[in-house]
């Protein structure tokens, strides 16, 4: 397990630097007509961003959210992951939208569209920056604890609506590429291998900075907690 | 009134059935919860949601659109595409071979080409023109994507572009 | 559970028609606050009815915003919340009471905020009174969805200001849904398609607020 975790942030250097390498000098760039020359290179961070954000980083809030509702799993362990990934995927959230309106730019013509997949993604960046307020509210820690799952579950409903946009109604942005309905897989040779390295290294990338913040939100709570001995062992040689 | 005897009862009660009450009616509210995302989609009444109408859609109700703003969905024909200094000049065909003329103002995108399936912006002068003025043309990339040099990308069937 | 969410609506607007906060407070605050949207529009935009739904939807939610607040701080008065936990009453209830109350209180207000809507921003008559189902479905799916959020900010501090930040997303699908119906209903077009859709957003909130409630009442 140390071994596993020793090796995490360098495999995530390693695959992220493989990423930018192959994207920007190994992989041909597209035909104007599918793909758009080299703007077909922004395809190895915009989707694994997006990846990321909406379901490996949202997706573990939510799991962890529901575990911790459910009494036989209930923890602060929980508690901290679905909050900490919650952060994260705030900021992979950002920079899904970020990425898409640089690659959208040239490539539909406008930096934004109020198509049914952008509005929904943008309405979701909203809801999660509502559940960092409502983390931030003072309370008991317990009961603040049982209000983020319940809303972490509640704006996790977005998700298939984000998912499935591209295939309910006309929209701008395209369909999926790889895990499309028919089966076929759009893109081939060095573009696909790079797309999926993409993907592994942004999901590296997710685990590495969970657990920098779940550390970092242990040692939070841990000096909020000794603090608080200290001032309450100075009250008590005060009064004796 | 708590008697001797009854202390001495020291029996298991029987607790009242609420766990399984309310267990049923989580199932039976998750059940309503798909029942109405299923409703909704097969019907078809979120249908506005749509970010554009194809012209195959839009020459079906064109009287009804009068001259109100849409966007209109087609690819650009080939050989259609006439630069002015406004703009540019294009027909886009629909799936069944309808045409539309698009009088475009403003600069198209980069990516805009013949066969290219564009997004316009605009509107019919009245319920009887049909030319569509646009003040905005965006492309609406698919999602596939080809490699420029085929020789390097084989798709596994063998075939390359 | 039906027996319980009525008692509990009893008690809200009981509560209501003897503090008189809806009719010295919200009414005023809303017909203010569609003046001020005329105002700001300006004297030749202010007179056409095209903004009127949007205007009208915007003052309900700001009104809203105000009885979620006002629903949920009843509840927080100091011992109440211990008191009625004693009682042992079904949370489904509880929050069906809360949000039938609050959709009468919105129905009210709503309907004194439309006729300002149709002396002030002049919107045809018959059109209005074709867009009521669906303004009542419109709003009755804000209480449902506003009970929810109320519940899950409130006795925390500062709920007033982090409710708007949780229920504005989820209010922004229904102030489509109900602008679109209102206009539909003024101008033309598919107004039935609208208020189905809004039907079928107060049926899911309901569903949803039936499931969760109770785990946000024990915190």
């Amino acid at each position: 397990m140390k071994l596993l975790q020793r090796a995490l942030g360098p495999a995530t250097l390693v695959t992220l630097l493989g990423t930018f390498i192959m994207g920007m000098w190994v992989t041909p760039k597209a035909t104007m007509l599918d793909g758009g020359g080299d703007l077909v290179r922004m395809l190895y961070v915009h989707p694994a961003v997006a990846w990321v954000a909406l379901y490996v980083s949202f997706g573990t809030t939510t799991v962890a959210s529901a575990l911790y509702l459910w009494r036989r799993t209930r923890s602060v362990v929980m508690d901290r992951i679905a909050y900490c990934a919650m952060e994260v995927s705030a900021l992979f959230i950002f920079l899904t939208l970020v990425t898409g309106s640089i690659w959208g730019r040239p490539a539909w013509g406008v930096w934004w569209a109020w198509d049914a997949r952008l509005t929904s993604t943008a309405i979701l960046g909203v809801f999660v920056l509502g559940y960092l307020a409502l983390r931030r509210a003072n309370g008991d820690p317990e009961a603040r604890a049982r209000r983020s799952a319940v809303f972490g579950i509640l704006i996790a409903l977005d998700i298939p609506i984000i998912h499935f946009a591209v295939v309910w109604w006309k929209t701008l942005h395209q369909s999926a590429t790889v895990l499309n309905s028919t089966g076929n897989v759009l893109v081939h040779g060095s573009m696909l291998w790079t797309l999926l390295l993409s993907f592994v290294a942004f999901t590296l990338l997710f685990v590495w900075l969970l657990r920098f913040r779940y550390r970092l939100e242990v040692m939070r709570e841990t000096s909020q907690q000794s603090r608080r001995d200290v001032a309450v062992a100075a009250r008590q040689r005060e009064g004796a | 009134m708590v008697d001797d005897k009854s202390i001495d009862d020291l029996s298991p009660v029987t607790p009242p059935a609420v766990a399984n009450r309310s267990r049923r009616r989580s199932i039976g509210v998750i059940v309503v919860l798909i029942a109405i995302v299923g409703v909704l989609l097969s019907q078809g009444l979120l249908h506005s949601l749509n970010y554009f109408e194809t012209v195959d859609q839009a020459l079906a109700h064109k009287a009804s659109l009068g001259s109100s703003t849409i966007r209109l969905e087609g690819v650009v024909a080939p050989g259609t595409i006439k630069r002015t200094n406004q703009g540019a000049q294009f027909y886009i065909t629909g799936s069944k071979h309808h045409r539309v003329f698009v009088n475009a103002v403003g600069t198209p995108p980069e990516l805009f080409q013949a066969n290219i399936p564009v997004v316009v912006v605009g509107h019919f002068a009245n319920a009887a023109a049909m030319t569509f003025q646009s003040n905005q043309i965006m492309v609406k990339h698919s999602a596939s994507y080809i490699a420029a040099h085929p020789s390097r990308v084989r798709a596994p069937n063998g075939t390359t572009r | 559970m039906i027996r319980t969410a009525l008692l509990v609506a009893r008690k809200d607007l009981l509560i209501e028609a003897r503090s008189r906060v809806l009719l010295w407070q919200v009414l005023p605050f809303g017909l203010l606050s569609l003046l001020l949207c005329g105002l700001a529009l300006g004297p030749a935009q202010a007179g056409k009815s095209s903004a009127a739904p949007g205007l009208f939807y915007l003052v309900m939610l700001f009104v809203t915003l105000l009885m979620i607040n006002r629903s949920q701080g009843v509840e927080h008065a100091a011992g109440t919340r211990e008191s009625v936990a004693v009682l042992g009453l079904d949370p489904a209830g509880v929050f069906l009471g809360k949000t039938l109350a609050l959709t009468v209180e919105l129905w009210l207000t709503g309907a004194v905020i439309v006729g300002g809507a149709v002396l002030t921003l002049h919107t045809a008559f018959a059109g209005t009174v074709a867009a009521l189902p669906s303004i009542a479905v419109a709003l009755g799916a804000m209480a449902a969805a506003g009970t929810m959020y109320g519940a899950l900010t409130a006795g925390i501090d500062g709920p007033a200001t982090l409710l708007p930040v949780l229920t504005l997303p989820a209010f922004a699908p229904l102030l489509v849904a109900g602008e679109r119906s209102f206009s539909s209903a003024l101008h033309g077009g598919a107004l039935w398609e609208w208020w189905v859709i809004m039907l079928v957003a107060l049926v899911g909130y309901l569903a949803i607020g039936v499931l969760l409630y109770g785990v946000l009442e024990d915190s």
